[in-house]
């Protein structure tokens, strides 16, 4: 009787040392864009079968405006118990070098790259231009003449395009539009002659044959897009692409045992077949990295910044 | 062609009760969310999306396309019984159906608000079941700008929700335009009027804005009067509007639908600038324009039909395009995609399977919401009968949970109450605050697509002039103020003259 009570007691100490205790309870993971966008979207195709891989729930917060700012702002002052978890988006790179925000990424305890897109240059069907080519010569020879519409001022595909433009010396007249849709809808309309957006999100357009997409700023071609040259291989060689990401962070000071069981938990959410699937079907490029290799990305991706700010004007 | 894939997409749904069901539950979840001040029909979708992962995609869709139809339509429910619009969508509906409410007639305003939603909401329907392709190639037509022309069409219906006075319209919509230019610049990229706080980097949100302005106004109003005016009570038999009101009512509804269905289906424009749109529209064409603000049906059956023919409208960009019209449209995208169907033109070729049924869904839906709305709106007049002492502090109670929530931040619930105190004010001092909720909506549409215009025609103004569109939209907005300022100026001098002789009459 000793034995057993003694044993049961050891059970117990064991488990509570090995933080089975956490988590006792539903998870919050905020996302700094409104329910329904696309990043939205994907934080709850992530989380959703979270039960399965650890236990309990993730509920999912939109805390939107200023850019991110306060959402990504919510999850740098939330409780480090390990309860809450943020998504990090884009702009995170970018705050400080704008001077929106002093937050970098400094300030988080970064989980995991989620993905990583890249711009892609699209014409309307029937454009005059069919290749890249096409477009920077006649851009070259009537500066400033070339509308391209991109999805906001110091957004990923902006920069992308402007720097583009910085490198091979062509003057193009930016028209900045407030999203990927509206941007979408102005090239369908022939109201810009050209569309900077992300490549997944000219996806279906291009199945359909509605928009034929020039070149992708990218290291390598896009899966999905096996005939789309990248930049370099269009003959425009951009050094490093400016690329859009996403990724989990947690407030600084969460004790290592949880943030370990974190690391993991969000792992097997990430190789969710089913999550998996759902990303092959929008276009969107999975690409891990854990905290070092995320750390180290985000580094270098505000090296490739800064002197593109610079070049529109956009640095602070 | 289509009309037979819709007869068998409504044997589809026929067949399976539980899919009929799921409207049901849709729609009455909608209006519970609508009715809610600060709860949305973009936060309903958006937070039921999860449910819907383990539902079949047509029975997952249907409940979502129930609570956007509920949602838009709960909206005026509020707005006619506590002048707190509960979705945007509904500002306009409480011009009208508040005073009518005040009568006595809540019961009659609500009544005409739900049929004018089926009327509005089945025309919407149609016209996404048999023209979608056609309606957004048109849409997309619309460049930068045509949405200038637009928005500034739609800034000269501030005549007719002005009220009294001219002046004190015009300086609110000005204020609210100033509003507006807070927080981060998409064009340019950098934040103004932000004053270095991360809260207002985004903007005055909306929904904070619209609780303030009317909800705790209200409130405000409500604790004044509180002791001194006696209680409203809702008139025994006059619950439901006759049926000879009604019809004389359908040209209106009619006309408010299909207005609905199209400013629906130009992607950015929603509900709300269609509601406005159509009482603008209805005012203008009245025959007693000097009953509108006082409690017209026509008021309220306007507003009330666009905004839900606008539900139909905004699911044509989103399936032929895989454009969003409005934000609600957005998290609908976003469902089907989770589901596996990517919207867009591939959608029409590949996936009717999936296309008819939800055109027969939305047609089914405006019916569940007929029902329902009919049914419920006995129950909700007699809300109007609770003692102010009761329902004052249960309303202030869900404007702040409902700004809360918006995005879970009291900062905006300070803002909503700062901008309330501010609203009541302004009302103590005759200013109307719908035109700040006008250009709250209309405002960022007008100035960023003015900027994009003339960064298109690099700085030559006639760009707005020189296309079609644009040139009819603004001699519109030109016409429609001619127009509302001589009715204006007219109604005045009928009523100073009626004051003159009541006046003379007291005297005797």
């Amino acid at each position: 009787m000793k034995k057993l009570i003694l044993a049961m007691a050891a059970a117990l100490t064991f488990s509570s040392t090995a933080s089975a205790d956490f988590p006792e309870k539903d998870l919050t993971l905020i996302v700094p864009w409104s329910a329904g966008g696309g990043t939205d979207t994907i934080a709850r195709a992530l989380v959703k079968n979270a039960e399965q891989h650890i236990g309990v729930n993730v509920n999912v917060v939109n805390k939107t405006g200023g850019q991110g700012v306060v959402g990504m702002g919510a999850t740098k002052l939330a409780r480090p118990d390990g309860y809450t978890v943020g998504l990090i988006t884009f702009g995170l790179s970018t705050y400080k070098l704008m001077g929106l925000s002093d937050m970098t990424y400094r300030d988080f305890d970064l989980l995991q790259l989620l993905n990583q897109s890249s711009a892609a240059l699209s014409v309307v069907e029937g454009s005059k231009w069919g290749s890249l080519e096409d477009v920077m010569t006649y851009a070259k020879a009537n500066p400033g003449q070339v509308t391209l519409g991109h999805t906001g001022a110091g957004a990923a595909w902006h920069l992308s395009a402007a720097a583009l433009g910085v490198v091979h010396g062509v003057d193009f007249n930016f028209i900045p539009f407030d999203g990927g849709a509206p941007t979408r809808s102005a090239l369908l309309g022939g109201h810009v002659d050209l569309a900077a957006t992300g490549i997944d999100e000219v996806k279906q357009l291009s199945e359909a044959g509605q928009v034929n997409v020039l070149a992708a700023n990218a290291l390598t071609r896009h899966p999905a897009f096996p005939n789309v040259p990248t930049l370099e291989e269009a003959g425009y060689k951009v050094d490093a692409p400016v690329l859009d990401w996403r990724g989990l962070a947690l407030p600084k000071n969460v004790p290592a045992d949880r943030v370990a069981f974190l690391e993991q938990g969000f792992k097997k959410m990430f190789d969710d077949p089913e999550f998996r699937q759902y990303c092959e079907d929008v276009g969107l490029i999975l690409v891990y990295e854990d905290s070092d290799g995320f750390e180290d990305f985000l580094a270098n991706m505000e090296k490739v910044l800064e002197p593109t700010l610079d070049a529109v004007g956009l640095l602070k | 062609m289509s009309f037979m894939y819709l007869l068998d997409a409504f044997q589809t749904i026929f067949s399976d009760v539980s899919s009929l069901l799921f409207i049901v539950a849709g729609v009455t979840a909608g209006i519970v969310v609508g009715c809610m001040p600060g709860l949305t029909a973009t936060m309903g979708c958006a937070l039921l999306i999860p449910f819907t992962f383990s539902l079949p995609p047509i029975q997952g869709l249907l409940m979502l396309m129930g609570i956007f139809t509920g949602g838009i339509y709960g909206g005026s429910i509020s707005a006619i019984l506590i002048r707190t619009p509960g979705t945007p969508a509904a500002a306009a509906t409480l011009l009208d159906g508040y005073p009518l409410s005040m009568r006595g007639e809540a019961g009659k305003a609500i009544g005409v608000g739900t049929v004018a939603s089926f009327v509005g909401g089945t025309i919407g329907a149609l016209i996404m079941a048999f023209m979608a392709p056609q309606i957004a190639q048109f849409g997309l037509k619309f460049g930068p700008p045509e949405f200038f022309a637009l928005a500034i069409f739609g800034l000269s219906m501030i005549i007719s929700i002005s009220g009294e006075s001219l002046l004190k319209g015009a300086i609110a919509a000005l204020v609210g335009l100033l509003l507006t230019t807070i927080g981060f610049d998409p064009l340019s990229g950098v934040p103004r009027f932000a004053f270095g706080n991360d809260n207002l980097l985004g903007g005055i949100t909306f929904i904070p804005a619209l609780i303030g302005l009317f909800g705790f106004a209200q409130v405000f109003r409500n604790i004044e009067k509180m002791e001194i005016v006696p209680q409203v009570r809702s008139k025994v038999g006059k619950i439901l509007p006759s049926w000879a009101e009604i019809r004389g009512l359908i040209p209106t509804m009619a006309k408010s639908g299909g207005l609905g269905a199209f400013t629906g289906s130009v992607p950015g424009l929603g509900c709300d600038v269609a509601a406005f749109v159509a009482y603008g529209e209805a005012k203008r064409t009245a025959k007693e324009p000097e009953k509108f603000g006082k409690g017209a049906l026509e008021g309220i059956a306007a507003p009330e039909a666009a905004n839900n023919g606008a539900t139909g409208g905004a699911m044509i960009p989103m399936l032929t395009l895989g454009v969003p019209g409005d934000a609600v449209t957005a998290v609908l995208l976003g469902a089907l995609t989770i589901h596996g169907f990517q919207p867009g033109p591939l959608l029409f070729r590949d996936h009717l399977e999936i296309v008819y049924p939800i055109f027969a869904g939305m047609i089914l839906c405006q019916v569940a919401l007929l029902g329902i709305g009919l049914s419920g709106a006995r129950l909700f007049s007699k809300l109007i009968n609770i003692d102010a002492r009761v329902l004052t502090p249960v309303i202030f109670l869900l404007c702040i949970v409902g700004s809360y929530s918006m995005r879970f931040s009291f900062f905006d619930v300070g803002l909503a109450l700062l901008i309330g105190v501010v609203a009541y004010f302004m009302g103590q001092a005759k200013f109307p605050v719908s035109p700040i909720l006008l250009a709250l909506i209309l405002g960022p549409m007008a100035e960023q697509n003015m900027r994009r215009s003339m960064m298109l025609s690099q700085d030559d103004p006639s760009i707005f002039v020189t296309r079609p569109i644009s040139a009819a939209f603004l001699a519109l907005a030109v016409l429609m103020t001619v127009v509302s300022y001589r009715k204006f100026k007219k109604m005045r001098a009928i009523e100073a003259d009626l004051k003159a002789k009541a006046d003379s009459e007291g005297a005797v």
